[in-house]
């Protein structure tokens, strides 16, 4: 350590640099994917062509938003997105689709069916996909919008419940238009 | 005839408790509830984007003479929009296609009517989203003849003007369309697959000489799993 510090500062950066070369190779040789933190906000384009899952979230959704009859609030709109800039989008999404999962699918899923039965593992996959989505910098913006979305679920009760399963259609195109 | 008898009996027992109902209803003026007046089956109908909302009149109306009243807005909007175009229309359906441009946007319309002097209550759609609902109409399809091939040139439906950005966009900027050819050799009358994909142009060689052939073609939605309706035949005869 005390002889690195002795040289000069541009040779232990090209050090650095070579030591994350092999670090990278040896990471990618051993296929662990060595892409930028950056990168797992991303899900395949592949997941959004299914149509057996586009129509089955898209009628899930449908059926939930004939039993929501509050118009005027709204889960997933722009509000949603206000402050936060496009790259981070995806992590946004991801958070309202953890959310939506685990406090919203799970707890409803004896409703709906036979839809729920298969939207759940479906947006249980895509979940997995972004579980190293993360983003650079802080998320207080993210963190505060999010929050708002949950409050307003858990405000409305039951029927909050609802129109989150009502907007499933509206969080999958996101997740389309964001991570993909 | 013992038959007969009781479905007389039955029948001016109907039309007496019907006139009954009738008089009960003038001499005492009262109006039809609400609830009856109400209009019935408001809804979008959509085509290419091009997005009507319809609806019936209220179970109590058999007569004309009602007018309705349109309003519209995109889900989570706090404000019901009138639509003055349709503000005290008579006809059964009112034209929304511009105030639902944003296709992958949530939209509600509703309808009131009144009726002799009395309003009835709102009747809202279902939410509604032109890109999830929209049924896609056929292709038009032109054909060059090119001694023994066919050039066959395919258009999606128009999309609606769209004036927000003056941009002339493509059916194709919404969804991943596929387009199918299909070709009948006349004397054969077997239908075949020529085509499926994305181009816009496609050619068909080698057809046989001094036969005739007819094309037909669809669109087919991937995402959705949707195919829309076949287009008109176009013949040639191969010289």
């Amino acid at each position: 350590m005390a002889v690195l510090q002795k040289k000069s500062m541009s040779f232990s950066f090209m050090g650095l640099l070579a030591a994350s070369c092999l670090l990278l190779i040896a990471l990618w040789a051993q296929e662990a994917v060595g892409l930028p933190i950056s990168s797992h906000c991303k899900l395949d384009v592949s997941d959004f062509q299914r149509p057996y899952f586009t129509n089955r979230t898209f009628r899930l959704a449908e059926e939930a938003s004939l039993a929501d009859n509050n118009t005027d609030v709204r889960l997933i709109g722009d509000e949603l997105f206000q402050g936060v800039n496009r790259n981070n989008r995806c992590y946004l999404m991801k958070q309202v689709l953890n959310f939506t999962l685990a406090e919203v699918l799970i707890p409803q899923s004896d409703r709906f069916q036979p839809y729920m039965q298969q939207v759940v593992p479906f947006l249980t996959k895509l979940s997995n996909q972004l579980s190293l989505c993360q983003i650079s910098g802080n998320g207080q913006r993210i963190q505060k919008n999010v929050q708002t979305l949950k409050e307003t679920v858990k405000q409305l009760g039951e029927s909050g419940e609802i129109k989150a399963i009502g907007e499933l259609n509206l969080l999958f195109m996101h997740l389309r238009n964001y991570c993909v | 005839m013992q038959k007969i008898h009781e479905t007389l009996l039955l029948l001016t027992t109907v039309v007496i408790t019907v006139m009954s109902n009738a008089v009960l209803l003038a001499t005492l003026g009262i109006q039809p509830t609400h609830g009856s007046l109400k209009p019935q089956k408001v809804q979008f109908q959509s085509r290419n984007f091009h997005n009507i909302l319809r609806w019936q009149p209220g179970s109590s109306l058999t007569t004309n003479g009602s007018v309705y009243f349109v309003q519209y807005k995109m889900y989570g909007q706090r404000e019901w929009k009138n639509k003055t175009d349709c503000w005290g229309t008579t006809a059964l359906f009112c034209d929304l296609t511009n105030e639902t441009l944003e296709l992958y946007e949530p939209y509600y319309g509703r309808v009131m009517t009144a009726w002799a002097g009395s309003y009835s209550a709102w009747s809202r759609t279902p939410r509604f989203t032109p890109w999830w609902e929209t049924k896609l109409d056929p292709p038009v399809v032109t054909t060059v003849q090119v001694n023994a091939s066919l050039l066959v040139l395919l258009r999606a439906p128009e999309l609606p003007y769209r004036n927000q950005n003056g941009k002339n966009t493509s059916m194709e900027n919404y969804y991943d369309l596929v387009y199918r050819v299909f070709i009948t050799d006349n004397s054969l009358q077997k239908e075949q697959k020529a085509y499926e994909g994305t181009q816009k142009t496609v050619q068909i060689e080698s057809l046989t000489p001094r036969s005739g052939y007819c094309i037909v073609a669809e669109i087919y939605q991937p995402m959705l799993d949707k195919k829309s309706p076949r287009s008109e035949q176009r013949c040639v005869q191969i010289p």
